[in-house]
């Protein structure tokens, strides 16, 4: 690619560097999230920012958007020094920034949502210059969306196109794309990837944020990798293999662990059983209907599904937050459907909740309280005094290894790594009582760092061997063919396919989770 | 007391009057609550607003310009008011509902002394002249009609007409989208370069401005004195009216007239009827009112960033 021109028909050498960033450093109260950080990237490429959560690539991306002010560092745009007060000149220097959860006005239109940014004038709209610029760029990249829709009734998918769009038309031509493929189905990864092709080939500059390294590789021009706040070094994508990449993003922790499927001897007995079940109508929730999944002893199922089509709603249903309206939900031999969720906490289910900080914990309240939180349940109640509680979740961090300053410390102070351990422990101590427990774990290794992840997926497994079986909701499909015995594919509220291990199929599968499968 | 006389032409012209006051702070809080700031303060807001127009009306007794200028010096004060607000909120990113009810409390306070500063202690209270309705030429001739809606003086209309302008703002105008924007997602304004901390600012200034301007209505047009319980209630009436309106200036409107019309009837009905006592037909509005926010809010879609303070470097 040794030229490519601009829209403004200007030509652009390759090999132009557009941003330019030295010595960036910011901290947050005690956590050091970027120590001198150099990186640049050329105009009209596309370039990878690889690493690990919490490595320091939003925080970075952010410095560069003017969300964040550095502390330290420089940054110069086409070899000239300037200063990002703010996004307002991040903007004005051409930089827009995609954001791993979209910032759109839920409320406004697709059309508002783009022309908030893209109208300068005050007092009257020019709506009809400003659709035909939107469809321009709509068309020249692949981004049909209807503009008059909510935002809010949109697909994820679509939600995307649009806060693109409205970056495209604040006249971006930086484009930061922060960990865009984490809501995409296969299919539309590779769309997204097609345009972000296009984007590089018009002369735009596109940085990616990213942690799924197998996909990356075949989009971008360049990688650069961080880690815990440092550069670790930039390389030109066709000059790296994978396993050096993975070992520049984890360090000397050695060999990735990645999710196996555990080799367990799955059945006869079922300890999860819900049959014909359908949710009580919610106008604010995905209706569940006709939803039959078995869960057998030392078992790994898969719910795979593009997020909002149920899976929150499901978790509700199995531990008991929403009503059912019809069918029944068997743990082991016993009949759940009209238990509350504490008699099925005490038949052994256990549940990863999907928002961890909100379903989870209590940000404000000692460790060890959010840790005994559901767990007081199979106490005995004479056991609960505060001293036994927290000895017990002071010997809990020592074996999970949570880093926590102890087991009074606020919980909200642990990274989300950390704050999954704990849950994980407590789940571990609610389903580790027989073998008929059931752990319902939504989405548990989103936003987690490889070693944090690993160890998720090691004690999912874990769990299995011991007999129990575990139902893994998730948004990675991935994760999941890596993982499971079986796999189910959620849409709109309804089971639509079942796949064994042997018979898996991304594509299929993926074809599912859109609703246009067989 | 007949069917007939709840469709009696003075009473729905005295609606329309009472409706004056509600409507004008209502439409001044929709503006603050579109740009995501909650303002508590709002009754006392009006009553200081009262208050700074009549000591005005009673100084300048009789002297030209006096309605104009209490007119601004009711703006005036709400809108000093609206500045401290804006400043610890939309500033210093303090919690709204305290910042509200401490300021609540410090209008009210204020409005007491500004009176007593300048009328004193009396036994009787003092009077000015309500402004004298004016007839449309022509049109106050219309039988039924005339009375209702043309035999009014020109603040009436002009409070009447103000949702005009206020929903041209809103929600045809790209200043209005940034407005609303940044009470449904500022993080959003905030991303595309727009300046959340003064469009917040500027927007809680214009609705302060308004609130105090709702607050002249009372000397002027409604009991030509004041006192603490002049605006008795009514401030806590129109922020309900955003509610009850669902943020939306044309449904506050209906709201205003609607509870006016329940004021109106108190205020008839304790004029002629011996059979129920007044202070139940007082309480009237406040019960309607009460039966229908539980049915509104349920459906209600509030900016989604309203009484939420915004802070670019948060991490949650």
């Amino acid at each position: 690619m040794a030229e490519a021109a601009s829209a403004r028909g200007v030509a652009v050498r390759a090999s132009d560097v557009a941003v330019e960033m030295a010595g960036v450093s910011k901290r947050f109260g005690s956590v050091q999230a970027l120590h001198a950080v150099d990186f640049s990237c050329r105009a009209g490429e596309v370039h990878a920012l690889l690493g690990e959560n919490g490595a320091g690539k939003t925080s970075l991306m952010n410095v560069l958007a003017g969300l964040y002010r550095a502390d330290a560092g420089t940054i110069r745009l086409h070899g000239r020094v300037v200063e990002m007060r703010s996004p307002r000149d991040a903007i004005a220097h051409d930089i827009g920034m995609v954001h791993q959860h979209f910032e759109l006005v839920q409320a406004f239109s697709a059309f508002e949502n783009i022309v908030l940014g893209a109208e300068k004038r005050v007092w009257s709209m020019d709506a009809d210059r400003h659709r035909g610029a939107i469809a321009k760029l709509a068309r020249r990249y692949g981004f049909d969306v209807d503009l008059d829709r909510h935002v809010r009734d949109l697909e994820i998918g679509d939600q995307q196109k649009v806060e693109i769009l409205r970056i495209l038309a604040t006249g971006a031509r930086v484009l930061i794309l922060d960990e865009p493929t984490t809501h995409l189905t296969p299919i539309e990864v590779e769309r997204l990837f097609g345009s972000v092709r296009e984007f590089a080939r018009s002369g735009l500059t596109v940085i990616l944020i990213a942690h799924k390294l197998r996909e990356i590789l075949a989009v971008a021009d360049r990688l650069t990798v961080l880690r815990r706040g440092r550069l670790v070094g930039t390389l030109d994508a066709a000059d790296a293999d994978e396993p050096g990449v993975v070992e520049m993003m984890i360090g000397e922790r050695g060999a990735l662990g990645t999710a196996s499927c555990p080799r367990t001897v799955v059945g006869p007995g079922t300890v999860l059983a819900v049959r014909g079940a359908a949710s009580a109508e919610d106008q604010r929730a995905v209706d569940l209907a006709d939803v039959d999944l078995t869960v057998r002893s030392g078992e790994l199922v898969g719910v795979a599904g593009v997020a909002g089509n149920g899976q929150k709603e499901l978790v509700e249903l199995l531990c008991g937050l929403r009503p059912l309206a019809a069918g029944s939900i068997l743990l082991g031999e016993r009949d759940v459907s009209r238990c509350s969720v504490r008699e099925r906490i005490r038949a052994g289910l256990a549940t990863l909740p999907g928002d961890r900080i909100r379903e989870g914990i209590l940000p404000g309240a000692p460790l060890f309280e959010s840790y005994a939180l559901g767990l007081h349940q199979v106490w005995d109640h004479s056991g609960w005094r505060p001293g036994t509680v927290r000895d017990e979740a002071q010997s809990m961090i020592g074996r999970f290894r949570v880093v926590a300053p102890g087991a009074d410390a606020p919980t909200a102070v642990l990274s989300g790594g950390n704050i999954q351990k704990v849950l994980v422990a407590r789940a571990l101590a609610i389903a580790g009582q027989g073998g008929d427990s059931v752990l319902v774990a939504m989405n548990p290794t989103s936003g987690l760092d490889v070693g944090a992840a690993a160890f998720v997926h090691g004690q999912l497994g874990a769990m299995c061997m011991r007999g129990a079986g575990v139902l893994l909701i998730s948004e990675d499909l991935e994760e999941l063919l890596a993982m499971c015995h079986r796999i189910l594919v959620l849409y709109r509220g309804q089971i639509v396919g079942s796949y064994e291990r042997e018979a898996f199929d991304r594509y299929a599968i993926g074809a599912g989770m859109v609703g246009s499968g067989d | 007391m007949t069917p007939t006389d709840l469709v009696d032409a003075n009473l729905l012209r005295t609606m329309i009057v009472v409706a004056t006051p509600l409507l004008v702070a209502a439409l001044g809080e929709l503006v603050l609550e579109r740009a995501g700031i909650l303002n508590l303060a709002i009754e006392g807001m009006v009553t200081l607003g009262a208050a700074a127009a009549f000591v005005v009306l009673f100084a300048m007794a009789g002297l030209t310009g006096g309605v104009a200028l209490s007119l601004l010096s009711a703006a005036t004060a709400a809108t000093v008011v609206g500045l401290v607000l804006a400043y610890l909120c939309v500033g210093l990113r303090a919690n709204q509902i305290t910042v509200g009810l401490g300021l609540l409390i410090f209008s009210l306070g204020a409005a007491s002394l500004l009176y007593r500063a300048v009328v004193g202690v009396t036994t009787s209270p003092p009077r000015v002249p309500t402004l004298t309705p004016e007839a449309v030429p022509g049109l106050a001739e219309i039988p039924y009609l005339g009375t209702v809606l043309f035999r009014h003086n020109l603040f009436v209309y002009a409070a009447l007409l103000l949702v005009v302008p206020v929903w041209w703002l809103l929600f045809r105008t790209p200043l209005g989208l940034r407005i609303r924007a940044t009470g449904e997602n500022p993080k959003s304004a905030d991303s595309l370069g727009l300046p959340v901390q003064r469009i917040r600012y500027g927007a809680v200034l214009a609705g302060s401005a308004l609130i105090g301007l709702a607050g002249a209505f009372f000397p002027l047009v409604l009991t030509g004195g004041w006192s603490e319980s002049t605006v008795g209630g009514r401030g806590w009436l129109a922020l309900m009216l955003v509610i009850f309106g669902r943020w939306r200036p044309w449904q506050v409107v209906a709201g205003a007239l609607l509870f006016a019309y329940v004021d109106a009837v108190g205020f008839v009905f304790a004029a002629t009827s011996r059979l129920i006592p007044v202070q139940f037909l007082q309480m009237l509005p406040y019960v309607l009112a009460i039966a229908v926010l539980v049915q509104v809010y349920q459906r209600a879609q509030a900016p989604a960033a309203l009484a939420k303070p915004y802070d670019r470097e948060a991490r949650y």
